[in-house]
């Protein structure tokens, strides 16, 4: 038995201030093994990991005007992986010539009864979908490709429409606040994807 | 991975309030601390080791602002155990344990105006960690804001991880240096479909025990020396 004596407090917290640097994009279906291919080469990693999420969005209404939104994800091809919980703050307001999205993200693991624990809580599922595709890596920047999937029967993620006819590709960077580099790196990569997907910061309080 | 653990807790043993000191064989005026001594003392005569302290803590969270008026409140505890540091347990009394890293913590922050932290009723436990053999032992202080209220007594059955197998083994290692106040099977044991313990089950027994002294705190008013 190794189990070590521990002397002190446990390590509590995370850090609060984790900002999510993001830039979207989409590719028709056509066009996305062009895309895959041309990561392939600029990225970390040889061969693309591919995923099959399932995400449910979870709302509490509570006495504020907007409600307070979660979101938890767990895989479907590997079930064995914990839940992950992620709270996305307000896109940050401020240098229009920052390059990317930033807002606050809290990213926490979470075993499998997080489901029935949010509705404990108090939260209600507003909806759900599953995505499917691939992530890559490049140093601190992750792409991911993927197409998302409605779920015609609430619960059964064996039964799914695709939504559209083309990918969603987001390339996004979590970093401490205050590190305004990370937009132009980000910048810089995106670059070397045109033309065949053109990423963007887009604004989801303009698409409502 | 190696050894999951089968936990047990015994119920706390109040040593300076009248109704409980026909279950403690210490004679009047004992203070927490002079019990605690005795204990550790008594498990180093057995031949047990220290291995360093141990601490586990719970804070509450009060659903003030969701649910309908009538209904009755609902506590949310979110609690730590050194055995597991990059854990974070969070659960609801009598209803689902959430265990989560500790980035959890930072969350409940962000939730602050929906959750609201009852900061004088942290309970925590902090003690010696013993090891004898396959068994590991940790007698604690309970404390509510700072004020010593209990003892805590946890042991652990290393090698098996099925609860009711080993019950009885238990209750036989805890006689041997807990002579007059051993505990009934906790109820965790009994819901268990599967019969595997898992971490949550040890701080589910913690949390009822916390909930118990701060019942008795509530019972007794204020001081307690």
């Amino acid at each position: 038995m190794e189990a070590p004596p521990v002397a002190v407090m446990p390590v509590t917290g995370g850090s609060i201030h984790m900002m999510e640097y993001l830039l979207q994009g989409s590719v028709l279906d056509q066009a996305l093994e062009s895309l895959l291919h041309r990561l392939r080469g600029l990225c970390d990693n040889m061969e693309p990991e591919s995923f099959v999420d399932h995400e449910m969005v979870f709302l509490l209404k509570g006495q504020q005007g907007s409600p307070f939104i979660l979101r938890a994800r767990h895989s479907l091809d590997r079930p064995v992986a914990p839940w992950h919980l992620r709270y996305l703050g307000q896109p940050e307001v401020g240098d229009k010539s920052r390059h990317a999205l930033v807002r606050n993200c809290v990213d926490v693991s979470a075993s499998h009864s997080l489901h029935d624990f949010l509705l404990e809580m108090g939260f209600r599922m507003d909806h759900e979908f599953v995505a499917k595709g691939h992530i890559f890596r490049k140093g601190a920047l992750k792409v991911v490709v993927f197409k998302l999937f409605r779920i015609l029967l609430p619960g059964n993620t064996e039964n799914t429409e695709p939504l559209s006819l083309s990918n969603l590709v987001e390339l996004s960077v979590l970093a401490p606040a205050g590190q305004d580099t990370v937009s132009d790196d980000m910048r810089n990569f995106a670059e070397q994807l045109k033309p065949l997907v053109h990423l963007d910061k887009i604004d989801p309080k303009r698409l409502m | 991975m190696c050894l999951t653990l089968c936990v047990c807790v015994c119920e706390i043993v109040i040593v300076f309030r009248a109704r409980s000191v026909s279950q403690v064989p210490v004679a009047e005026g004992k203070s927490v601390q002079q019990t605690v001594e005795m204990l550790n003392r008594k498990l180093e005569q057995l031949g047990a080791v220290k291995q360093g302290n141990f601490c586990v803590d719970c804070e509450t969270y009060h659903a003030g602002a969701i649910g309908s008026p009538g209904q009755p409140p609902k506590f949310l505890y979110v609690m730590h155990n050194s055995e597991a540091p990059l854990s974070c347990f969070a659960l609801f009394e009598n209803g689902p344990c959430l265990v989560a890293d500790p980035n959890f913590d930072v969350l409940m922050i962000k939730l602050k105006s929906y959750f609201q932290n009852a900061k004088s009723n942290k309970v925590e436990s902090r003690g010696a960690r013993y090891q004898y053999c396959d068994f590991l032992v940790k007698v604690g202080t309970a404390t509510i804001a700072s004020s010593a209220r209990g003892i805590t007594v946890e042991v652990e059955y290393c090698p098996c991880v099925t609860a009711n197998d080993c019950w009885n083994l238990l209750m036989e290692f805890m006689q041997s240096f807990l002579p007059s106040h051993v505990p009934g099977v906790p109820s965790v044991f009994g819901v268990k479909t599967d019969g595997v313990y898992s971490p949550s089950d040890t701080m589910a027994q913690y949390l009822e025990l916390f909930s118990k002294l701060r019942k008795q705190q509530a019972a007794t008013g204020s001081g307690m020396r």
